[in-house]
């Protein structure tokens, strides 16, 4: 069984993630033999005959499209490993602005650069948005995460390595979250920093914006257990990504609308930030985009003028 | 022209490559390290509000993502004027303490050392953490143990091992509960068995290498508490290449010390000392910089790497003993604020309100080195402006000279071997270069390394 581990844009911690199987990922070696992975290893370029190639990062420049087309070609089985192959991720966020917007706020407009600063062009060009890998090759396999958590892993890799399947959680982080819904009255939305909230209840019914309910789960909800409102950082859940009619954004108005009472027109005017709270890791991904009422449109248009 | 490229570097995070131009005798003319990726944080973060650059900042890197959620939590302390409380404080050491003993102990035993133990000319598909695993078993076993309570100290703190959540203004959102802190104690304790008893592998490594490999004169930057190793305290204090004081900074006056440029053949800029000097970050810079390490077996440790290399050093190949060093120390730093009847308080949190200042800055030592996080909000907290200044972004320059004093010694008749490649790469995995967060600024690091003739 050979494995391979490419990295395309991104941060590098879903290799570390494998990394984080610790003792076990001793076992595994013991089974197959990771033949590529640039971060741990010296081989420059993926061989030919490989079994299953985990694909890191979201698509950026050309350099990374050049990479995912030959991990696809070289590999038996390719699986988008973490949020940025599945949905962009962070990456995404750069779609915000122009690419001109970008470079010249790098290397121009930064407290410590000059006006006339080199403009790199001696590198990968930039293509004209970010891009899941799903969007460009065929993808047997998507884990979501950012990066996905140690103990999924402990149930994913070695059953992939040694060819079984395996039943997998498909419910939200809601279903994970050990919270109770309690009263809500006079619910207003609160910024992130505002106040400290209870561990008992609720975050989203507290007035914080946790996107728990609109997210895939598999992280054991750890961020709400530990008193912070879900980022979504494990890109949408299920019945969001299953449905056309159904996004991220919609689907957090209607449940606040449905928890509170409020009319879904005044839920909306109390939102703020809506590209940094809710899409920060799928503004990348052309799945969430083409939802007909996905923000995401709108986001990239109203800030790359 | 005549090129060689080098591509990707391996064993590093991120993307880079190194290329070499040659002259029509085939001489080396120049090299340069490059980096093939930008992300454009310093951009996207414009129109967030301040509170979310904690949770999005630790996605510019895997490796060190506490570095970065620490540095951006420590400026949005400062934009709402709060300072946290003492077990939060505490708390965020803790989470800094956790980083450093993961990171370390991956670069060290799993990044760097399979070049010294197993030879730089060993087979590449050998040389790595796997191959490390099948020479020396019980190593690799402790290579793991140290870092997995690295991470599990992470998890416990921040949330998360990577990519931590826990940190936010004012304070810490979770109190470290008394079950968990023993459990923490009886693995730091493991770890700093594992670490001392490492140090005599440690102190073996360069033995017989020549540490002029890759050499370069530069100045320093690191932090430093009243002269002893911090991470999360202090100034930042600058040294001129031949030791002298330069000044120091705290906040927002870094501006006046340092700047930063770009090439056309790279992605991440360079940093400098204004005034045009440059200065080297990280293991080997802090402990150029403190007086003391502030804890007993480190200290030991230290008193020998100054035998060796003198009070202050620019051998670029001692990045690796400096970072043993610093993770003995975190090893040993763990096991005190564990034992700190503090650690398990409740009051973890100052409470905020609106926004007090409308710029904050937060420096701390990454463990790649300085890490300077700076946004200016408006009076509602969205971010107007922000720069981040990376550890791989001020080493750039010495990576780049090192690249090119090392192809010249290895670059034969306008050839390059596995093997010499292979060192030319040592010396930038010495500086355990980050490209994720160098290119916090989009891209990708396996090395290239290419020769170009110019003809």
């Amino acid at each position: 069984m050979k494995i391979a581990i490419e990295e395309l844009a991104g941060c590098s911690g879903c290799t570390i993630a494998v990394l984080d199987l610790h003792e076990m990922l001793l076992d595994i070696l013991a089974e197959a033999e990771i033949v590529y992975s640039p971060v741990i290893m010296d081989v420059k370029e993926p061989p030919e005959d490989i079994d299953i190639a985990f694909v890191t990062g979201a698509v950026r420049n050309e350099e990374n499209r050049e990479r995912l087309e030959k991990i696809r070609k070289r590999s038996k089985t390719l699986v988008a490993l973490g949020t940025c192959a599945c949905y962009g991720g962070v990456s995404g966020l750069s779609m915000l602005s122009s690419n001109e917007d970008i470079f010249s706020c790098v290397y121009r407009e930064a407290a410590t650069t000059k006006p006339d600063g080199v403009i790199p062009t001696d590198v990968p060009p930039f293509l004209y948005r970010a891009f899941a890998v799903g969007d460009l090759v065929k993808i047997d396999y998507y884990v979501t995460g950012c990066p996905p958590k140690e103990a999924f892993l402990r149930d994913l890799i070695p059953a992939m390595v040694s060819g079984n399947t395996l039943e997998l959680s498909r419910k939200s982080v809601c279903s994970e979250c050990d919270r109770k819904m309690g009263q809500v009255e006079n619910w207003t939305l609160k910024r992130r920093h505002e106040g400290v909230p209870d561990r008992e209840h609720c975050l989203l019914g507290q007035g914080y914006l946790c996107l728990g309910s609109v997210t895939f789960g598999r992280c054991g909800a750890s961020c709400p257990k530990n008193n912070i409102p879900c980022h979504g950082c494990n890109g949408p859940s299920l019945d969001i990504l299953r449905e056309p009619c159904r996004d991220i954004y919609g689907m957090m108005v209607r449940r606040i609308s449905d928890l509170t009472d409020k009319p879904q027109k005044e839920v909306e005017k109390e939102l703020y930030d809506v590209a940094h709270t809710m899409y920060a890791f799928t503004i990348g991904s052309l799945i969430m985009e083409d939802k007909e009422n996905s923000k995401i449109r709108d986001l990239v248009k109203e800030r790359s003028r | 022209m005549k090129e060689i490229t080098i591509s990707p570097v391996t064993r590093i995070e991120g993307h880079a490559g190194v290329r070499i131009y040659l002259n029509d005798r085939g001489e080396v003319d120049s090299a340069h390290f490059q980096v093939v990726e930008l992300r454009g944080f310093e951009k996207f973060l414009i129109g967030a509000s301040i509170e979310e650059a904690p949770r999005i900042t630790p996605r510019i890197c895997g490796i060190c993502p506490s570095a970065h959620h620490l540095a951006a939590a420590k400026a949005t302390d400062q934009i709402y004027g709060v300072e946290p409380p003492a077990t939060g404080k505490k708390l965020r050491e803790l989470l800094s303490i956790g980083q450093f003993i993961h990171s370390h102990a991956l670069h060290f035993f799993m990044l760097a050392a399979p070049d010294f133990i197993l030879g730089h000319d060993a087979p590449a598909e050998e040389r790595n953490v796997i191959g490390l695993a099948r020479h020396s078993p019980d190593l690799a076993k402790k290579a793991i143990a140290a870092r997995k309570f690295g991470q599990r100290l992470t998890e416990a703190v921040g949330g998360k091992p990577i990519h931590p959540s826990n940190a936010l203004p004012g304070g810490m959102s979770t109190p470290l509960t008394e079950g968990k802190r023993a459990e923490l104690m009886t693995m730091a304790n493991e770890a700093l068995g594992i670490a001392r008893e490492g140090w005599d592998l440690a102190r073996g490594l360069l033995d017989g290498v020549d540490t002029e490999f890759g050499a370069v004169t530069t100045g320093f930057l690191g932090m430093a508490n009243n002269g002893v190793y911090s991470t999360c305290d202090g100034p930042a204090m600058m040294l001129g290449p031949d030791g002298n004081h330069l000044g120091s900074f705290s906040g927002q006056d870094y501006t006046n010390f340092i700047e930063e440029y770009s090439e056309d053949w790279s992605y991440l800029k360079f940093a400098r000392f204004k005034g045009g000097n440059y200065y080297r970050v990280g293991p080997l810079a802090r402990l150029n910089i403190v007086q003391k390490m502030g804890t007993e077996h480190a200290d030991a440790a230290l008193a020998e790497y100054r035998e060796w290399f003198g009070t202050l050093t620019q051998a670029t190949l001692a990045y690796n003993l400096a970072r043993y060093i610093e993770f003995l120390a975190s090893c040993e730093r763990a096991v005190q604020l564990l034992s700190d009847p503090g650690i398990t308080g409740s009051e973890i949190r100052t409470p905020v309100g609106a926004v007090v200042n409308r710029r904050g800055v937060g420096i701390i030592e990454a463990p790649r080195g300085t890490l300077i996080h700076d946004y200016t909000v408006d009076e509602n907290g969205i971010i107007e402006r922000c720069n981040l200044i990376v550890a791989t972004c001020q080493n750039n320059y010495g990576m780049d000279r090192g690249v090119e004093d090392m192809a010249r010694r290895v670059v034969e008749n306008g050839a390059l071997t596995e093997g010499a490649a292979n060192r030319i790469e040592m010396i930038i995995r010495a500086y355990d270069p980050c490209i994720s967060c160098a290119t916090h600024a989009i891209g990708r690091m396996p090395l290239k390394i290419e020769c170009v003739r110019r003809t």
